[in-house]
């Protein structure tokens, strides 16, 4: 017996790839350009080879911004030479040189390459203000969303580090109480629409913006972040470290009608404008929300209690969608869970879990993760993004999640869907009618010699064998409650054309054969 | 207040069942753009992903006379070309207003039929009618019956695997399913003289089974296999009908109706009040489901007309309190949501969206309950499951009412002509006077 040669790359391999193939977040030194990259006057400085900086900062950011490149990021271009020999800080150095240019504030990143040769910063001018910044993104250990955070965190101590150039715009003298928005930065999924509806809201109940931040802030911004009365907070994956420092009171970014209410209702009051929040409600229900009492009313709302979809998200999204379409809108929530961060759920218990439920989803939520499973599966769910990664264009601000326009906007989004799967489960496909084989006279003369047991009746129906007819209940329970009729009705036509065309009964042979062709699209 | 039945166009009924066919082309001689609009529309989101035929349609081509002409030439072209089963004429308003010469039109073109189905929609009144209308005409080009003959004809649409789970009964007492209209193919017509029971499964094709009756003299068998009582005594009424076994024929609708009776107890709606309104013509053994199940429905508001057909069952519901009302329209019933505390509302659109405002746990009828399987144990689970889950969402209605009143009470904002008299009552109270 040969022995079993156990390859080297195998060991090393297997569990590296069985992480990449689903992989739900980005790596420290992702997380950490895409806040420093969001400043007005950052310069990102990738300590890195190449490709540590076209990968996140031009291929990635395309499909999840759809920005062609970030312009203010570049990199150290490590090779083998700086790697093995000189060391990085030549390199570094170069660049940092370039990028240092004034009104910018650089931010050095550190990248896996440069952490495992223990690459670091090292200048004259440490402490000068307005000099370049050190941070280490600890790649080989956090993640995108604990590198965002301490990202965050480092900005707000090093406020006094920030210059603020002498042809800075003034600083705004807010007549109204003000307040922060903390979260928004490059490869948040649908974070373009969310801080659209944040503002909008903001606006509606009269408060005004200090500071979006990183977003629409330059670094030396960092500092005014206190002169808010309150902070919306967008995402609960990261910023809160920097919300507790900055120590206003915080109102996370709600999901749904209710949370919606309570949002607007809690800053009116910290921020002294209870009579404006209350009237801002109490319109957006004539306007906003008509759409939505509206779609409420219709027939479409009729189906959520049959259609159970799931959500796997990062926490935010994961738990809101929960709220919102399970808890508000009553869609029975057949499986969720958390990618990302600790509680992440290993992408094998995903699928398994995607694939056990029955009722199949009818809706499944969710990164190109659970796409891929949706096809490789042959699951008969339809899918919606709602994290990254996956390729998506969500920059037009019309397509929120949070707020009262998000309310309106999932729920349409949803119906949307289930016409959608409507349509693609019609019984009939656009083909020519079947031809007249023989006139009617000729048929009746014929009758139909279909009986299953040869008794002597005339029998249109074809008799079903019992484990044909269970296997055909079993398939159809696995195909979401919305289109069941039209999918039962597909499945019998076509198990029984075989039958009519092979002169039988439908047996358990004929209804594998058909369920193994099923494309539910 | 609204005079007529309520019903989206009627004619519908008929074209939806006729672009179910495989080897049928429907031509829709629609009264214009309006018309086939809403048709096309409806039937690409409810029927089949496939193109209805028509022929150009303008005053100018009325005045000439033309249309006609066309029609003519598009039939014998498609036929000539496509060579379907059939081609069904649907003369919808305006062409059976001007009153077409159809009878000039050829029957058959090679192996095509070709049929006339008259669908005024202002004179048919109800989709279910439509769908009567459609299993008359086709049935009509029928020879009559067939000497030998053998097994039950179902007539009204059913969930895909009723056929299947009927047949399966009807095996253990010694008959089959013989076919099954409206069916997807001609030849589920066709095979109707085969038949030599029919049994008209829903109480509005009334205008087909007397045409049936006169055409080939069968025995007939009313109501279906639905709910305790509704499955028992159907399964009677076939084996008595058929001279079959009586004592094979009780045992398997004892064992039937016993499933029932099991399926239901999962279910108990004892103490909840529906209000149940539709235009589909199932809203009988609907209600039937609801009643033996514990359920309180005041009345039935259908907007099927009264018919021979449907006098049984009217009759079993009104022993159990329930009055039906038939040529409903939207008026009556949302004026009576406010007169009881109703627990659940499945009814047509309006109703619906009204019963939401106030806070009543909803569901449209056509879309969620229309093409769901009634019969046997397994209709009765699917059913009432449904239902169960649309009334314990009752908090989540009543949490959105509150939220877009303004008072915090649920608002009503329709606004009608109907008299503010308590409807539910007056209804029964005129309904008790005229039986």
């Amino acid at each position: 017996m040969a022995l079993k040669q156990e390859l080297p790359s195998d060991v090393i391999n297997t569990p590296i790839r069985k992480r990449v193939t689903d992989l739900d977040h980005a790596g420290g030194d992702t997380g950490a350009m895409q806040v420093f990259a969001s400043l007005k006057d950052g310069n990102v400085v990738l300590d890195g080879p190449v490709g540590c900086h076209v990968m996140p900062a031009v291929a990635v950011i395309n499909y999840t911004d759809s920005v062609p490149y970030l312009q203010n990021v570049t990199c150290s271009e490590l090779s083998e030479n700086e790697v093995t020999i000189a060391g990085t800080l030549p390199a570094l150095k170069e660049k940092v040189g370039r990028a240092n240019v004034p009104g910018r504030q650089v931010f050095i990143v550190s990248t896996p390459v440069s952490e495992l040769i223990g690459a670091a910063w090292t200048t004259t001018d440490e402490g000068v203000k307005g000099s370049p910044l050190f941070f280490n993104s600890q790649s080989l250990d956090d993640d995108e969303w604990m590198a965002r955070d301490r990202s965050l965190l480092f900005l707000w101590q090093n406020r006094d580090h920030f210059v603020r150039p002498a042809d800075a715009p003034p600083l705004p003298v807010h007549a109204r109480p003000s307040v922060n928005i903390i979260g928004p930065t490059y490869g948040c999924f649908n974070s373009y629409s969310d801080l659209a509806e944040i503002k909008r809201i903001l606006a509606g109940i009269g408060a005004a913006i200090n500071v979006v931040f990183p977003f629409e802030a330059s670094s030396y911004d960092t500092a005014r972040l206190s002169d808010a009365r309150a902070t919306v907070l967008m995402y609960r994956e990261f910023g809160k470290s920097l919300a507790r420092e900055v120590g206003l009171p915080v109102f996370y970014a709600p999901f749904g009608l209710e949370e919606t209410t309570e949002f607007i209702t809690g800053l009116g009051a910290a921020l002294g404008l209870e009579a404006e929040a209350a009237a801002f409600i109490a319109a957006e229900k004539k306007s906003t929300l008509a759409a939505w009492h509206d779609i409420w009313r219709s027939t479409h709302s009729d189906f959520f209690a049959n259609s159970p979809i799931a959500i796997i998200a990062p926490p935010s999204y994961k738990d809101g969608l929960e709220r919102y379409l399970g808890g508000e809108l009553g869609l029975p929530i057949s499986y969720s869970a958390y990618r990302t961060g600790p509680e992440s759920a290993p992408s094998e218990d995903v699928r398994a879990a995607l694939c056990d439920a029955s009722p199949s989803p009818m809706l499944i939520f969710g990164s190109i993760n659970e796409r891929m499973m949706i096809a490789q599966e042959k699951l008969p769910s339809r899918f919606y993004q709602a994290s990254f990664p996956g390729a998506v264009v969500r920059r037009a601000t019309g397509t929120p999640f949070v707020g009262y326009a998000g309310a309106v906007w999932l729920l349409q989004t949803v119906c949307e869907i289930l016409f959608d799967t409507l349509f693609a489960n019609l019984p009939t496909s656009y083909a020519p009618p079947q031809k007249a084989q023989k006139p009617t006279a000729e048929i009746m003369r014929e009758g139909h010699d279909l009986t299953s047991d040869g008794s002597k009746g005339q029998n249109s129906v074809i008799a079903w064998t019992d484990d044909a007819k269970a296997l055909s209940e079993k398939t159809v329970k696995r195909v979401p409650f919305f289109v069941r009729v039209s999918v039962t009705k597909k499945l019998r036509a076509e198990a029984e054309r075989i039958a009519r065309e092979r002169g039988g009964i439908v047996d358990i042979e004929i209804v594998e054969e058909v369920v193994a062709a099923y494309r539910p699209r | 207040m609204s005079k007529q039945p309520s019903s989206m166009c009627p004619a519908f009924g008929a074209i939806r069942n006729l672009l179910r066919m495989e080897d049928a082309m429907p031509i829709v001689i629609s009264s214009g753009d309006g018309c086939m609009y809403g048709h096309t529309f409806v039937a690409h989101f409810y029927v089949a992903n496939r193109p209805i035929f028509s022929p150009g349609v303008s005053s100018q081509m009325w005045a000439k006379g033309s249309v006609f002409d066309e029609l003519r030439d598009m039939v014998v072209e498609m036929a000539e070309k496509h060579q379907p089963s059939l081609i069904p004429i649907c003369s919808l308003c305006v062409s059976d207003t001007v009153g077409l010469p159809f009878e000039l039109l050829p029957k058959q073109i090679g192996n095509t039929e070709i049929v006339y189905v008259p669908l005024p929609a202002y004179s048919v009144h109800t989709h279910a009618k439509a769908k009567d209308i459609v299993v008359d005409s086709l049935v009509w080009r029928l020879p009559s019956q067939r000497k030998t003959r053998a097994g039950v004809n179902l007539i009204g649409e059913v969930f895909p695997s009723d056929p299947i789970r009927i047949d399966e009964v009807l095996r253990r007492i010694g008959t089959h399913v013989n076919t099954t209209v409206p069916g997807p193919r001609w030849a589920d017509y066709v095979a109707m003289v085969d038949g030599s029971l029919n049994a008209p499964l829903h109480p509005f094709y009334s205008e087909s089974v007397k045409r049936m009756k006169m055409k080939q003299g069968l025995p007939f068998v009313e109501g279906a296999p639905v709910g305790i009582s509704g499955t028992y005594s159907w399964i009677k009424s076939v084996g008595e009908a058929l001279k079959l076994n009586p004592a094979v024929v009780e045992a398997v609708a004892a064992e039937e109706r016993d499933k029932v009776v099991a399926a239901m107890g999962d279910y108990p709606l004892n103490g909840l009040t529906f209000m149940v309104a539709g235009y589909e013509g199932h809203e009988f053994l609907l209600v039937r489901l609801l009643i033996e199940a514990g359920a309180k429905v005041p009345y039935l508001s259908t907007s099927v007309n009264t018919n021979p057909l449907a006098r049984e069952e009217e009759a079993w519901l009104r022993e159990r309190g329930c009055t039906v009302l038939y040529g409903a329209n939207f008026d009556n019933e949302i004026g009576a949501l406010e007169d009881h505390p109703y627990d659940c509302v499945i009814g047509t659109t309006p109703l619906c969206a009204h019963a939401k405002e106030l806070g009543i746990p909803s569901i449209y009828y056509t879309n969620a309950m229309a093409t769901r399987s009634l019969m046997f144990a397994e209709g009765a689970s699917d059913v009432l499951s449904l239902v169960m889950s649309t009334y314990r969402s009752k908090a989540r209605y009543d949490k959105i009412a509150r939220f877009f009143s303004e008072d915090g009470v649920p608002k009503r904002t329709y606004t009608s002509w109907a008299p503010t008299i308590d409807i539910t009552e007056h209804l029964l109270a005129n309904a008790a006077a005229e039986s």
